[in-house]
């Protein structure tokens, strides 16, 4: 992508927030867990006669915490909208919406505009026309940002930011699709485009990364961009035209005379602050000057608050540099290879301990490292039990290594050949074949030196 | 006085009431719908609970609702064409209070179309007749329990009041009617006219059992976080402020009812004139704000989910505004359109905006009187029931609400009690409303 520096980036935020119950009723809140329309009552599919109860308080409570941890002003009073519009996922014909709870706020050079707190309508299946509505009523929060973002890759970091801040807190829900994004893109100091409805964190980038070269390439053909709202196709990465800036909706808002005014007394404020934990940007810097580790590995360490806690105490134990780049490395690998969270993946810390000790001692070699390790996430057995269950203890026997390697040069006379002829790969190859005999029980550093030294 | 303890036999008292509402109601037609056998069968179980002496204390007594108030399994229909076939899952949180003091509910009575109007003529189903003069309207919109207590087809009847939903139909059939407190009664289960307005309460032929029943429906409800706890604020009654702008316009038979009953209170109270300036604007500002809030509430028809049906063969917005199109009456459209208008972008802050403050300087007005007064009293309509037929025009119609709408502006509690011409309004402060029960005759 060319220069990027004009261009003007700002994020509408929507995360789905952890509560037992939905925001104005007693319904409960895990809407993919049960069959469509299990979680619902009168009012959360807006009978007539039924009225919102109280704000949910654990969801305003969740709210302050981000607030709190995006450096915001918490306003000591403010008061819920309806929002009208017509759509079948929204039972009441408007969505209810507060002012901003949370203001002025800032992670890092990013300034945070506000913080407010809103109901989520149902899901409407288009090409079945069927509506379910356990999550009409799921309490979302908006996060609002000024445009302060300058190219995709700062407002992924930013998305990664507040990802990890939501990790920390345990405030956010895990559905897929929980955490939703409209990203208002502007080059030149141009029209300002938004794109609505980006449904994870990682189709931001995608979605400005389309959106500033077809903005680039309308600019470049001396045509002005249009002001116009636009829809992301998260299958083709692409963006299209939802509505143009003519039939801007007005949502005609009101204030809900069924819901009182909020008032956000100090003691919620501090009930909020308390337990706050350290948060990812502060430990990520602590971790740099405690630890002496890079500063990109200790990015990816705290992106994750068991990740980091799990870092801390391996590094008591090891060598930090070490520990640092085998959790980002191997064991993250696994762990994102099948989507798992730390605890769900490993049985036992110690397990964890005992492996990295196994390597780093030179008990077992990189590869039977990697094997224990899957074993032990997909049969949850202890790594001792597997070295030995799997054979892998390494070979220390220097003959036995030495036959094998003999019998491995025997058979690959082509290889050597292309490798005395200057090619670099045939030599990996051959050391890969030694690996392979021995089951990734001979450390391929030494087998390597063997290999160059017979031929 | 229907007295309360005199009903010993729950069924007997069923069965008299049917039997009226069997002669007088194919006229009257105060009722949507007679629930005949449920009230039967319920009068059985509460006679059980008379002999057993474990009666509730509403035991036996025969109370019509209001259909724009949910009773469960049973058709919740405002009066619209949009809500005829629907039935309510749930039991709105004054019937759950009703039925708890084993009140019967022998049925749902008639009114103007999501209680939009003052005469219950915008019923989309039938007009309900003034059992006084059946050549006249009965007031509204609570015109079918208003009817009924007069009829004595009931013993008490539950009706909502906006701008005078309850009190303009008690004083068009004289009898009692009560406004209690925004906030004083749950309004789960009330089908939303205008939110910040809308209040239920009841209507007896007298004060006791009016008061009774208000007792028993009011306080604190979790699922209606604008209620609060009913503390009994009791303060002894020394003054009554008479506002003059409550004469503007008024017959002069009621106006002379009115004054003599304010006669007789000189002896036992301290009398005073005061001015409430803003009523003159208070007819505009319901109007207004009724209808931002009413346009608002009414946006959750839209033919889908209950009532009316849309047509699915349609593109989804052509088919909701033919469904709203067919099915909502042209009194509750005009209100809708007007409520839209003066909330949209252009227009919120020259209409809506402006409401809201309007709004606030009449609550002030009207607490600051009552910093000086205990009550406020005056006459509740300014005319005797219009004849069918005779008022046509909808702002004429608005502007019968003069005396009435005040009282939901400022979220008072207000008393309606009849007089020989027309009826006497009794205004109290916030969550005194037992004081304006209290004003001796």
């Amino acid at each position: 992508m060319e220069n990027m520096s004009n261009v003007i980036i700002g994020l509408e935020i929507h995360v789905q927030l952890k509560t037992k119950s939905k925001l104005f009723c007693d319904c409960p809140t895990d809407y993919l867990a049960v069959e469509p329309n299990a979680n619902i009552c009168p009012t959360c599919t807006a009978q007539p006669g039924s009225k919102p109860y109280s704000l949910n308080k654990q969801a305003l409570n969740n709210l302050l915490r981000i607030a709190i941890a995006l450096n915001c002003k918490v306003v000591n009073e403010s008061f819920v909208q309806r929002k009208h519009y017509f759509y079948p996922d929204l039972p009441s014909g408007y969505q209810r919406t507060s002012k901003p709870l949370g203001t002025e706020g800032r992670l890092g050079h990013i300034r945070i505009r506000e913080v407010h707190i809103e109901e989520d309508p149902g899901r409407y299946e288009l090409r079945a026309g069927t509506v379910d509505y356990n999550r009409a009523g799921v309490p979302l929060i908006e996060i609002v940002t000024e445009p302060d973002m300058r190219s995709p890759e700062e407002a992924r970091k930013f998305l990664d930011e507040i990802s990890a801040i939501l990790n920390y807190l345990d405030v956010g829900r895990d559905e897929p699709g929980s955490t939703r994004v409209d990203a208002n893109v502007s080059l030149d100091g141009g029209t300002r485009v938004e794109i609505k409805n980006i449904n994870s964190f990682k189709g931001v980038y995608t979605a400005l990364m389309y959106e500033i070269v077809r903005q680039q390439n309308i600019l470049r053909r001396g045509k002005q961009v249009e002001m116009e709202t636009r829809h992301f196709d998260e299958a083709t990465g692409t963006t299209l035209t939802m509505r143009k800036k003519e039939t801007e909706a007005d949502y005609r808002y009101v204030p809900d005379p069924d819901v009182p005014p909020l008032k956000i007394s100090a003691k919620l404020v501090d009930q909020a602050k308390k337990g706050m934990p350290e948060l990812p940007r502060a430990k990520s810097q602590r971790l740099t000057q405690d630890y002496k580790i890079r500063e990109e590995d200790a990015w990816i360490l705290v992106s994750e608050i068991e990740i980091a806690n799990l870092f801390e105490k391996m590094a008591k134990e090891f060598d930090p540099q070490q520990v640092a780049l085998w959790i980002r490395g191997p064991l993250k690998k696994q762990l994102n290879y099948r989507n798992l969270g730390l605890k769900e993946a490993v049985a036992k810390e110690q397990w964890l301990s005992s492996l990295l000790s196994m390597f780093l001692k030179g008990e077992v070699t990189d590869k039977g490292m990697e094997q224990i390790l899957i074993a032990m996430i997909d049969k949850k057995k202890d790594p001792k039990a597997l070295k030995k269950e799997l054979g892998l203890e390494k070979i220390e026997d220097m003959a036995e290594i030495e036959k094998v390697v003999d019998s491995v040069i025997a058979a690959n006379q082509k290889a050597i050949a292309d490798y005395k002829a200057g090619e670099e790969k045939a030599l990996n190859f051959i050391v890969g074949q030694v690996v392979r005999m021995t089951k990734g029980k001979v450390d391929s550093k030494l087998a390597k030196e063997l290999i160059l030294k017979k031929i | 006085m229907t007295g309360i303890q005199s009903i010993q036999n729950a069924t007997e008292n069923v069965h008299k009431k049917l039997e009226i509402i069997k002669k007088k109601d194919p006229e009257i037609k105060a009722f949507i719908e007679v629930y005949e056998k449920d009230a039967a069968e319920r009068a059985k179980e509460i006679d059980k609970k008379i002999k057993t002496g474990k009666a509730g204390k509403l035991a036996g007594l025969v109370i019509a609702v209001k259909n724009n108030i949910a009773i469960k399994n049973k058709r919740l229909t405002c009066a619209s064409k949009m809500l005829e076939a629907h039935v309510a899952t749930y039991n709105a949180t004054v019937v759950e209070r009703l039925l708890k003091e084993d009140a019967i509910i022998i049925g749902s009575t008639n009114m103007d179309e999501y209680a939009a109007g003052s005469d219950t003529t915008h019923s989309a189903f039938f007009k309900t007749k003034n059992p006084t003069d059946t050549s006249r309207v009965p007031g509204g919109s609570s015109g079918g329990s208003a009817a009924a207590v007069a009829a004595e087809m009931c013993d008490a009847a539950i009706g909502s009041d906006t701008g005078g939903s309850i009190r303009c139909p008690a004083a068009f059939c004289h009898v009692f009617g009560f406004k209690p407190t925004y906030g004083a009664v749950s309004r789960y289960g009330l089908v939303d006219m205008a939110m910040s307005l809308d209040q239920i309460g009841p209507l007896a032929k007298d004060k006791e059992t009016t008061k009774l029943i208000f007792d028993v429906i009011k306080g604190k409800d979790p699922r209606d976080p604008t209620t609060s706890v009913f503390k009994e604020k009791k303060a002894e009654i020394k003054s009554i402020g008479i506002p003059k702008e409550f004469f503007e316009g008024v017959q002069p038979d009621i106006a002379k009812s009115v004054k003599d009953r304010i006669k007789s209170l000189e002896k036992q109270y301290e009398i005073t004139e005061i001015s409430l300036p803003s009523v003159k604007y208070s007819v505009p500002i319901y109007y207004l704000l009724m209808s931002a809030e009413f346009s608002s509430a009414l946006q959750r028809y839209d033919g889908l989910r209950y009532g009316a049906a849309s047509d699915r063969t349609k593109d989804l917005y052509d088919s909701f505004e033919a469904v709203r199109g067919a099915a909502f009456g042209k009194e509750a459209k005009r209100r809708i359109i007007l409520g839209t208008y003066i909330t949209m972008k252009e227009f919120r802050d020259a209409w809506y905006t402006q409401t809201l403050k309007a709004r606030s300087v009449l609550q002030s007005e009207f607490n600051k009187a009552l910093q000086k007064v205990d009550l406020i009293v005056g006459p509740a309509m300014p005319t005797e029931p219009w004849k069918f037929g005779e008022k046509l025009d909808p702002v004429e119609m608005y502007s019968a609400d003069i005396l009435t709408v005040s009282a939901n502006l400022a979220g008072l509690p207000a008393l309606v009690e009849p007089l020989e011409h027309g009826a006497f309004q009794i205004h109290g402060r916030h969550f005194e409303d037992l004081n304006v029960f209290d004003l001796r005759v």
